[in-house]
């Protein structure tokens, strides 16, 4: 653990230390991107959208913190993922590719199940939120799974 | 597929946190290992291998041996 105060024992517990540090400190960054991001959204929403109703037309951010915000997404998406599986053992890379599989595969099958489903009378259309929340609960989901599993 | 890292790191008083930070991997790697949860990959099992000084197969074994 980080806060453990205790001096390692050893070069290799020294390690492992310096390890978790890194970690905790690529979950912090994460978590104030992910924050600045929804916080920002809040503060200067302009309209009357919603990202859970799919009102798109009525969303409305000034163009410029739209851009900046834009530019974050692809970060917080993009980079630290990426960068995140350079950093991590064979194990826990395995653990998420588990996660991110799960969460490609259930998109790939939810859309379209959701879409009959919705010729058939049964759910509103697919909207973007909605596969892009399926896709994203899912990944934690499978994540979960992996670490108990593995 | 079982393995003797267990023992091997016990008879060098080693936790799984000095054992991981040896081998640059997380602590959770060393446990899943031990348990046999997770094989190594080829790389690993060759550090592991060159940091208790012996061979792959004298610690890891699939059960396929005579």
């Amino acid at each position: 653990m980080i806060w453990n105060t205790k001096e390692p024992l050893g070069p290799g517990e020294a390690r492992t230390r310096q390890r978790n540090i890194r970690q905790a400190l690529y979950i912090g960054l994460a978590a104030v991107i992910g924050g600045v991001i929804g916080g920002a959204t809040g503060f200067f929403d302009q309209g009357d959208g919603s990202l859970f109703g799919g009102n798109w037309e009525d969303l409305k951010l000034p163009p410029m913190l739209a851009i900046a915000l834009a530019v974050m997404l692809l970060g917080a998406f993009v980079v630290l993922p990426l960068s995140g599986f350079r950093m991590i053992d064979d194990y826990k890379r395995e653990q998420n590719y588990i996660a991110f599989t799960g969460g490609c595969v259930s998109v790939l099958a939810g859309f379209p199940v959701w879409a009959v489903l919705h010729a058939g009378g049964f759910v509103p259309p697919p909207h973007a939120f909605g596969i892009f929340a399926i896709a994203y609960v899912s990944m934690i989901a499978s994540f979960l799974y992996a670490r108990w599993r593995l | 597929m079982k393995n003797r890292l267990k023992v091997l790191r016990a008879e060098r008083d080693w936790s799984q946190a000095e054992l991981a930070g040896r081998l640059d991997v997380s602590r959770q790697a060393v446990n899943a290992i031990e348990t046999g949860k997770h094989d190594p990959s080829l790389p690993l099992a060759f550090r592991i291998a060159r940091l208790f000084d012996m061979r792959i197969e004298d610690i890891f074994d699939d059960g396929e041996s005579a």
